[in-house]
Parts: structure tokens; C-alpha cells; sequence
């Protein structure tokens, strides 16, 4: 049994963690080997940047490319459809690109 | 505790987890009358169907289905129920060419009356089952185990707590020898390209991509259009942001091991590694196929607590949230909320599905089990034809 966790690392490779709790500016998580100041408040089930993240560089979950950014993204930042963008298209996008 | 596998030895290396009797009607007019029977006896089982012969589009799933199901290694016997067409006697032909441990027939044209039907088949299900009773389990190998993955009634904790923890105890079986099968092609969409990456030879993965592009070709001849609708405006408020997200989450149940091959709908599942098996996203239809392809074993994550069985593979239910699993304990078997809670870890987690993963192998009995969750259904593609 482990003390109560505030966010959820799925694999090491990955750059984000899910929150457990939701989260307020300015909170400091200390757990396993990180240390970082929660920038935004985040609701729970939501994602967290555990490391620098700069624009055009993967979304890694699970260990696996889930999308890309949109922007850089700092250590404790709310990482969500404003920052983040997949990697297929879904086909109203690919539609909407045609038309373009 | 101990590790040690034990299970039923059937011809061909195949083993079974559990030793039933199964009364299968092969018309769907004979149901009542196999139900009937399996009550009454000293511990058979049967299932209910609405096939009624039809020779159409889906026949071939369809005959593939019921001898596939037949064949089932957790079967100590079958007791077919038939009135005698082509396409029975087809089912019956496949089932022994699948290797079933034992067949025996009730053919209503020859036995008249419902009631002889009834009366026959009790006699023959009460001596096969003593027969089942006095067989020993043996120690068996971790090949023994065919582990099928199912999700239904997910929630937002799904792809973070119940799915990835069951992706750890599946990589634990396959690593050990293990067979284990992915299904729900409606479920992958999105993330395809990433499983693919994870296939054992370029094949493989190109497979994986042309399963789902046949599917999505599929729903969109009839207008569907899955990807424009996911993710969902709830799924972006629970915190998924895209739909390859979406889709790792549901895939999260096969781990992290590489696919060594993808199976049609219920075709018979290889003994060891990781399988993609083109099932439909209905519960009752792919655990139907799972058994059909041999599987004898399922774990099933939800979030809304999906009572769904099987009259032949127990079937162990993993819960992704607390609240559900402490609202319907006789339901769930294990609760995967605890990771979500902080409480315990992935690791841990997916290490107690493990042990009860072999526990329930070794004979001890899901809640579905207790619960007669005898759900069986077929999967159809086409519309029905009366020829």
C-alpha cells in the first residue's frame, strides 16, 4: 500500500500524468521522483505536464504518441484540446481541410 | 500463494478451465426444451438463440459460431439438440473437426415428442455430468490459458484504471506463455496506427490498419461517421482531449506485448502471444465469438458495472471506479477504482487481477458465474433471409 497519490504516471516514457484530485494554482506535487508547481487548475481525470513540452513535439501516454502541441507547454500546465491537437484527423476535420 | 496452474486436459494440447455440460438447441424453437433440460440436471448448462437455419449472408459466421462454441475447451461435453438440416449436421461435422472433447446428438425427427426430447436429454446430461465430475484437474502449462479482454459500460476512469491494469496481467500471461485476445474493433478506431506499430512483422500490422479501414468502410455505407463524433463533448470534460487518447485507453487492456496476429471474428485462438480479434463493440456478440475461438477465461473492466456472462468461460469483472464496485459488490470481483483513489498502484493492481486471474483459472467462481449470467448471442451482418 502506498500513500494517497495526487496524479497518475501510466508509463515513464510519458510526459503527462492524469490528476486524481482536482487541482488549484499554485499547488506543489512532490511524488516518485517529481517536483512541480501545478500552473492552472485542472479538474481531475484531467492531464498535467510532467515535463517541457515544446510546440509540435508528441503527447505521450501510455507511452504512446497521443497527439502533439499546439504551443510550449511548462512543467505543471493543463494539457487539453487548447495546447493539444491529434495526430489523425477525424474525418470532419479531414472534411473541412478539403474544403479549405 | 501458489502459482501453479491446473486444468482440464482435452485432446490437441487444448485445455479446459471449467468441465460443463452444455445443452445446445441448433434451432431456435428447440431452445425452451434445452433450457429445460440444463435446469433440471445435476449442473448443465444451455443457451438460447434465435437462429432458426436461415441460409443467408451470415451463415457461415453463424455455423462457425455454434461449432466454434461447441468445441470450447471448457466444455466436457456437448449435447446437441437438433431436427436434423444441412446446416446442423455442418455444425456438428465442424465441432468434431475443432476437436470436442465429447458430442453426443438428440435429433427431435427421430425422438418425436418435446417431452421424449426432455426426458432423453436429462438422462444423458445427469451421466455426462457425473462423468465430468470424476475428472481430475492436472497441472497444465500457461498456454492453457486463452484470455479474452472485454470493456463495456466504460467511464472516465476506464483507460486509467481497470483497462491499463488488465493491459498488466495480460503482458504477465503473454510474457508466461499465455494466449491473449484484444477484440471490439469499433474500440481501436483512432489508435490503430499505434497497435499496428506494436505487430510482431509489417503483415501483421498492415492487418490491424485494413480490419479497421473495412469497418469504417462499413459504418460509413451506412452514414455513420464514428470518427467526427469522438471524442465526445463528454469525453473532453472528463479530461480526453483526442481520439487516439481515446481509443490507447480502450486498447490499454492488451498492455504493452506485440500482436502476433489478427483473427476473424471467432476464429480459433493460437496458443500463445497476443491476438487482434475483428469482433463487434456488443458485448453479448464478442464474448460469444470469444468462445467460439476457444477462449477460456475472460476479465471485463467496467465503469457502470455490465452484468453480462457467458454460460461457458467465467468471466472475472474488473471495476474502474469505487463507487460503482461498492454499490454492486455481487457483480464485481475486483475493484481497479483503488488506483484512481491513490490507494494502491497500477502494478499492484494489475498484479491481484493476476492471482485471480489463475485463482478463477484453478476453478474458483466469478460473480457472473454465481449470478447464471448465461448471455449468448450472434453476430449478423447481413439481414435475415427465410428461404
Amino acid at each position: 500500500m502506498t500513500d494517497n497519490r495526487k496524479i497518475l504516471i501510466l508509463n515513464e516514457l510519458d510526459n503527462i500524468a492524469v490528476c486524481l484530485v482536482n487541482m488549484e494554482v499554485g499547488e506543489v506535487i512532490r511524488q516518485d521522483a517529481l517536483n512541480l508547481t501545478i500552473q492552472n487548475r485542472i479538474p481531475r481525470g484531467h492531464k498535467v505536464a510532467t515535463k517541457a513540452i515544446a510546440k509540435d513535439d508528441g503527447i505521450i501516454k501510455y507511452g504512446e504518441r497521443m497527439g502533439h502541441a499546439t504551443s510550449d507547454i511548462k512543467i505543471g500546465e493543463h494539457v487539453h484540446t487548447h495546447n493539444v491537437l491529434g495526430d489523425r484527423l477525424s474525418t470532419e476535420q479531414v472534411n473541412m481541410e478539403q474544403k479549405n | 500463494m501458489s502459482k501453479q496452474l491446473t486444468a482440464f486436459a482435452r485432446a490437441d494440447e487444448r485445455w479446459g478451465l471449467r468441465n460443463h455440460v452444455l445443452i445446445l438447441p441448433l434451432h431456435s424453437a428447440l431452445s425452451a426444451t434445452a433450457r429445460k433440460i440444463a435446469d433440471e440436471s445435476d449442473g448443465a448448462v444451455a443457451v438460447s438463440h434465435d437462429w432458426s437455419g436461415e441460409v443467408d449472408g451470415d451463415f457461415d459466421r453463424i455455423i462457425k459460431t455454434f461449432s466454434g462454441f461447441a468445441a470450447n475447451p471448457n466444455n466436457y461435453a456437448t449435447v446437441f439438440i437438433t431436427i436434423g438440416t444441412p446446416g446442423e449436421l455442418l455444425i456438428i461435422d465442424l465441432a468434431k473437426k475443432l476437436g470436442i472433447n465429447k458430442a453426443e446428438v438428440l435429433n427431435v425427427a427421430e425422438l418425436g415428442s418435446m417431452s421424449k426430447i426432455a426426458g432423453a436429454g436429462l438422462k444423458i446430461a445427469n451421466s455426462l455430468v457425473k462423468e465430468a465430475k470424476a475428472q481430475s484437474r492436472i497441472s497444465a502449462p500457461w498456454s492453457a490459458i486463452a484470455l479474452g479482454q472485454e470493456c463495456g459500460g466504460s467511464d472516465a476512469l476506464s483507460g486509467i484504471t481497470a483497462n491499463p491494469a488488465l493491459g498488466v496481467a495480460s503482458d504477465r500471461l503473454v510474457e508466461l506463455g499465455a494466449a491473449s485476445v484484444l477484440g471490439e474493433t469499433t474500440e481501436i478506431l483512432g489508435a490503430e496506427h499505434l497497435l499496428a506499430a506494436r505487430a510482431i512483422t509489417p503483415e501483421i500490422g498492415a492487418q490491424i490498419i485494413e480490419t479497421v479501414a473495412r469497418y469504417e468502410r462499413s459504418i460509413n455505407y451506412e452514414g455513420i461517421d464514428m470518427r467526427g463524433a469522438q471524442p465526445s463533448r463528454g469525453n473532453i470534460e472528463g479530461g480526453l482531449t483526442t481520439l487516439e487518447e481515446k481509443s490507447l485507453g480502450a486498447a490499454k487492456k492488451a498492455g504493452s506485448a506485440q500482436f502476433s496476429g489478427v483473427l476473424e471474428y471467432a476464429d480459433q485462438v493460437p496458443k500463445s502471444g497476443l491476438y487482434f480479434m475483428d469482433t463487434p463493440g456488443h458485448d453479448t456478440e464478442q464474448l460469444t465469438g470469444f468462445a467460439a475461438g476457444g477462449i477460456n477465461v475472460v476479465v471485463f473492466t467496467t465503469g457502470r458495472g455490465t452484468p453480462t456472462g457467458s454460460a461457458i468461460m467465467p468471466t472475472i469483472k474488473l471495476a474502474t471506479n469505487t463507487t460503482m464496485a461498492s454499490a454492486i459488490p455481487d457483480l464485481i470481483d475486483l475493484n481497479a477504482g483503488t488506483i484512481a483513489d491513490g490507494i494502491k498502484t497500477l502494478a499492484e493492481v494489475g498484479g491481484e487481477l493476476f492471482d485471480l486471474i489463475l485463482a478463477v483459472a484453478n476453478g474458483q467462481i466469478t460473480k457472473a458465474e454465481r449470478g447464471l449470467h448465461h448471455e449468448f448471442s450472434l453476430s449478423r451482418m447481413y439481414n435475415t433471409v427465410i428461404k
